[in-house]
C-alpha cells in the first residue's frame, strides 16, 4: 500500500462553459472515482458485480471492460484512500484492484449532435443497435487512447488519461466548433 | 491497405489502432541448437508474397497480443486470434 497521498487535480479548464456548443454539450466530471480492476483466471464480470456490491454496496456504478479480465469500476461519489484500502483488502484473490481516479478522468459529451461530433474522431460504429446505452468500447479519438461509454441516448463519457485529457478536450471542442452558434442550429 | 482488423475482443477496427510485432516465427530452436539456427530464427525473416501469419498488438484498444494472417499482396487479415491460444495450443 502507498503511504503518500495522491492528489486528485481537475485538469479542465476552470469555466468549462467557455466551450459551450449550441448542440453538443461538453462537461468535466471532477467527482467520483475510477477504480481498474484486474483479473486473475478468468472471471466473469456478473461475479464481480456481486463482490462489489457485497463489499461496497453504498457506492453503486458501472463496469467498463476495456480487456479480457479487466475492468473499470467508474462512479459518481467520493472515496476517501483509506475506504479504497478498506475495499481493496476485502477483494477475493482473484482481483487485484488499483486507484486510478487521480489518472484517468471524465468528460461528458451530451446533445443532439454528440455523435455527429465524435465520429470525426473515432471509428467505433456508435449507431443505436450497435452501440447502445450501457455500451464501452476502449478505443481511439484521433490519436488519443479514450474508453467511451453511452451512458444516455445522446449522452457518452469519454474517459481518457489525465495527461491527455486537456489535448482531447480541445479536440473535442473542435470537433464540436461546427455547431457553435449561430451556424450550426 | 484493409484498413479493418477483427479483434476477436473488441470487434472490428480500425488499422491504425494496432502495431505490427512482425511475423510469427517458427518453433524456438532447442537451447543448444547450432549457432547459424539461432541466427535463422531471431533474424532471418522470410519476405512471402500472399499468406503471412503474423503477431499484432492492439495497443489502442485491449491491448492483448493477437495472432493473424495478413495477404501481403492485398493486405486482407484474417483468422484473428489471442495470442494466448498459440501458447495454450503449445505453439508459441
Ligand atoms: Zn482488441
Amino acid at each position: 500500500m502507498r503511504d503518500f497521498l495522491l492528489n486528485n487535480v481537475s485538469p479542465f479548464p476552470a469555466k468549462p462553459d467557455a466551450n459551450g456548443h449550441a448542440a453538443v454539450h461538453i462537461a468535466p466530471v471532477s467527482a467520483g472515482f475510477v477504480i481498474h480492476v484486474l483479473g486473475n483466471g478468468a472471471p466473469d464480470e456478473s461475479g464481480l458485480t456481486k463482490v462489489l456490491g457485497d463489499i461496497a454496496p453504498d457506492l453503486g456504478g458501472g463496469l467498463r471492460s476495456p480487456s479480457p479480465g479487466q475492468w473499470f469500476w467508474v462512479g459518481d461519489c467520493d472515496i476517501s484512500q483509506g475506504r479504497f484500502a478498506e475495499i481493496a483488502g476485502h477483494m477475493p484473490a482473484e482481483f487485484a484492484l488499483s486507484d486510478q481516479t487521480h489518472g484517468r478522468v471524465r468528460i461528458m459529451l451530451s446533445g443532439a449532435k454528440v455523435r455527429d461530433v465524435l465520429i470525426k474522431g473515432t471509428m467505433v460504429d456508435l449507431a443505436d443497435d450497435v452501440f447502445a446505452v450501457g455500451a464501452s468500447a476502449m478505443t481511439m479519438i484521433g490519436h488519443i487512447g479514450a474508453m467511451i461509454t453511452r451512458t444516455d441516448v445522446e449522452c457518452f463519457e469519454i474517459m481518457v488519461l489525465r495527461s491527455f485529457a486537456e489535448s482531447l478536450w480541445h479536440e473535442l471542442d473542435q470537433m464540436a466548433a461546427e455547431f457553435n452558434q449561430p451556424h450550426g442550429i | 491497405m484493409s484498413s479493418l482488423v477483427k479483434c476477436p475482443h473488441c470487434g472490428s477496427r480500425p488499422r491504425e489502432e494496432f502495431t505490427v510485432r512482425g511475423e510469427v516465427a517458427t518453433p524456438r530452436p532447442v537451447a543448444g541448437a547450432d549457432e547459424s539456427i539461432w541466427f535463422d530464427h531471431v533474424y532471418l525473416r522470410d519476405n512471402p508474397r500472399g499468406q503471412h501469419r503474423e503477431y499484432w498488438h492492439h495497443s489502442g484498444g485491449c491491448r492483448r497480443w493477437l495472432v493473424l494472417d495478413r495477404n501481403t499482396v492485398t493486405h486482407e487479415t484474417s483468422n484473428v486470434v489471442d495470442a494466448s491460444t498459440l501458447k495454450a495450443e503449445g505453439r508459441a
